[in-house]
């Protein structure tokens, strides 16, 4: 019985977290967060802060509402998530500033919008605030993921055709021979964001990956 | 003066809140299918902005600087924009019912607008004065509803279009939006 | 049964005050042990900044009122600094300029800028950067402004911003400088 018990947990842990990834992957398919993927994804570093950034939030929001989430009264639910999840937004703007200045700098004023990122209140709204701590921690895991998936996907194309080159945590990985000299600087501007989440978005129906609306 | 049309024109054409800043994308998708929504929401949004501007203005600089107290920012300015958009739609409902109707519903979510946090955090690091404050968030604002009001007009017409299945909806609209966002860079060559 | 229903409407204006009084503590002290982080490290950059720029550097003097930084080897001074600020594409470009005298730059190089990667970040690499060796005051300005400072192509609204904060700031950083000597 108990044993059982603790199989259905885990195969729900499991299910939690993988629908995340591609079935509800928070860009492409519930198309959430829309303003951070599409800034931030002009280099792998940012992406990965910007990742690292969503995870703790995400994590600590859908933690903290789940476990409290019965005792909130209806109608102030919401001010009471949001000032949960600005202090902790706060809480990693200060931890980055004061551990990871680059990234600080060069994320810039989406660091602290990560506050108003939909994903987050969302899944707040949607799944911490009906269901266990356990459950929730799976759920943020899975769409941070998810998440992590869909920006690495756009910064990785917008980088190495952008700018001709790869370089992620300092380190040089490869140089491309004709767009070393001239890289596509279209796609690291503002119109390249544009350009490779609709194409991909494009593929991603065409082939079946997500379902048609 | 010429600063402040300078602010202006910076923000409304030159970093467009939503073709080259990325703020502001949510409603931009969704809700710019119809050109009457789309002019209501640009309404709704730029006065959020610039109330929101004018009172996070004087609560940082009279409240959070004096108290050396500026880590609390995201904090007390997301409360703040909360709290206005509320008296601000209750507002609407009691004097205009029929403003209401026309934009008050778009009202509660512009809460979760990254372009109105976003307006007050600009504002901060920029190091704007009052003035300047004010200024940016209308032209952020109208350029807001400027190109919200262009796509509408484009995705009407589109409806009718022979797209490809796969690129129907939300793929057509991000290209569309790439076309425009291209446009806009011509705009930095005015100052 | 009436204080009941009174506690009840009391609620959840007790719990929000409740979860205001937690958030703002705990940002009290996250903020208390990140501050003198966060400042010994803008100290830091600065200070790494400045010894590259004058490496023969053994101290410097900051005056705070005209936000100079006077550089000296051995007691002897051997150069200013100071930080520009320019206006740029994206948003405020932070350039420190190193004087070698009243009338010539010695170099300049980009604390922090938020540029279109690729195009506007040229600003803070070699070819753009190394105009500014030696360069005298008054020269810097762009070529199509019949100054000695090649703008980076794509990228006339990140240069210019450069170019023009770098001048103007040096120009009044130097008149600051002069004035201090007449008063001392």
């Amino acid at each position: 019985m108990d044993r059982s018990k603790k199989e259905s947990t885990m195969a729900r842990f499991k299910k939690e977290f993988t629908k995340g990834l591609i079935i509800s992957n928070p860009v492409f398919v519930l198309v959430l967060g829309l303003c951070p993927t599409l800034a931030v994804s002009t280099s792998i570093d940012n992406a990965l802060g910007m990742t690292l950034a969503v995870l703790i939030v995400l994590l600590g929001s859908n933690i903290i509402i789940s476990a409290i989430g019965r005792f909130v009264p209806n109608i102030t639910r919401i001010p009471i998530f949001i000032v949960i999840i600005a202090t902790l937004v706060t809480v990693v703007n200060l931890l980055f500033h004061a551990n990871l200045p680059d990234t600080y700098e060069s994320l810039g004023i989406f660091l602290p919008l990560v506050v108003v990122n939909c994903i987050i209140l969302g899944r707040a709204e949607a799944f911490a605030s009906k269901n266990s701590v356990v459950y929730s921690i799976a759920d943020a895991l899975g769409i941070t993921v998810g998440f992590m998936l869909a920006l690495l996907m756009l910064s990785f194309i917008r980088q190495v055709l952008g700018t001709g080159s790869l370089t992620a945590f300092g380190i040089h990985c490869f140089t491309l021979p004709v767009l070393g000299e001239h890289p596509i600087s279209i796609f690291i501007l503002p119109a390249g964001a544009f350009l490779v989440i609709g194409l991909l978005m494009a593929l991603f129906k065409r082939t079946g990956v997500i379902k048609n609306d | 003066m010429t600063n402040l049309v300078a602010i202006f024109l910076g923000m409304a054409l030159i970093n467009n809140f939503i073709l080259v800043r990325f703020l502001g994308l949510c409603p931009f998708f969704g809700v710019s299918k119809k050109t009457n929504s789309a002019v209501s929401m640009g309404v709704a949004v730029t006065l959020v902005m610039t109330i929101s501007s004018l009172a996070t203005w004087l609560i940082r600089h009279y409240i959070l600087i004096p108290y050396d107290a500026e880590y609390m920012d995201i904090v007390i300015y997301i409360l703040v924009i909360a709290t206005l958009v509320q008296i601000v739609e209750l507002f609407i409902k009691k004097t205009n019912l029929e403003l209401y109707n026309a934009f008050g519903i778009y009202l509660p979510l512009i809460t979760t607008n990254c372009a109105v946090l976003g307006i007050t955090l600009i504002n901060a690091t920029q190091g704007y004065s009052l003035s300047g404050s004010i200024v940016a968030a209308l032209g952020g604002g109208v350029g807001f509803t400027l190109v919200l009001l262009m796509m509408s007009g484009i995705r009407e017409k589109l409806e009718l279009a022979d797209t490809p299945k796969s690129m129907k909806g939300l793929p057509i609209a991000f290209i569309t939006a790439m076309l425009l966002s291209l446009a806009f860079i011509g705009f930095g060559g005015m100052i | 049964m009436k204080d009941k229903s009174g506690f009840k409407k009391a609620w959840p204006i007790i719990l929000l005050t409740i979860v205001v009084v937690i958030s703002v503590s705990g940002l009290r002290y996250i903020d208390s042990i990140t501050r003198s982080k966060i400042e010994a490290q803008q100290e830091q950059k600065i200070e790494s900044m400045l010894s590259g720029m004058f490496p023969k550097m053994t101290q410097y003097d900051y005056d705070a009122e005209d936000d100079i930084y006077t550089i000296k080897t051995d007691g002897k001074k051997i150069g200013y600094a100071f930080i520009a600020t320019g206006q740029g594409y994206g948003g405020d470009i932070d350039i420190l300029v190193g004087l070698e005298d009243e009338t010539t730059i010695k170099s300049i190089s980009i604390i922090s800028q938020k540029e279109t990667p690729g195009l506007g970040t040229r600003i803070t690499e070699s070819p753009f950067i190394d105009n500014f060796n030696g360069l005298k005051i008054n020269d810097a300005q762009l070529s199509r402004d019949d100054g000695k400072v090649d703008a980076i192509t794509g990228s006339t609204i990140s240069s210019r911003a450069v170019v023009d904060a770098v001048r103007t700031t040096a120009l009044e950083k130097v008149k600051l400088l002069n004035s201090q000597k007449e008063g001392s």
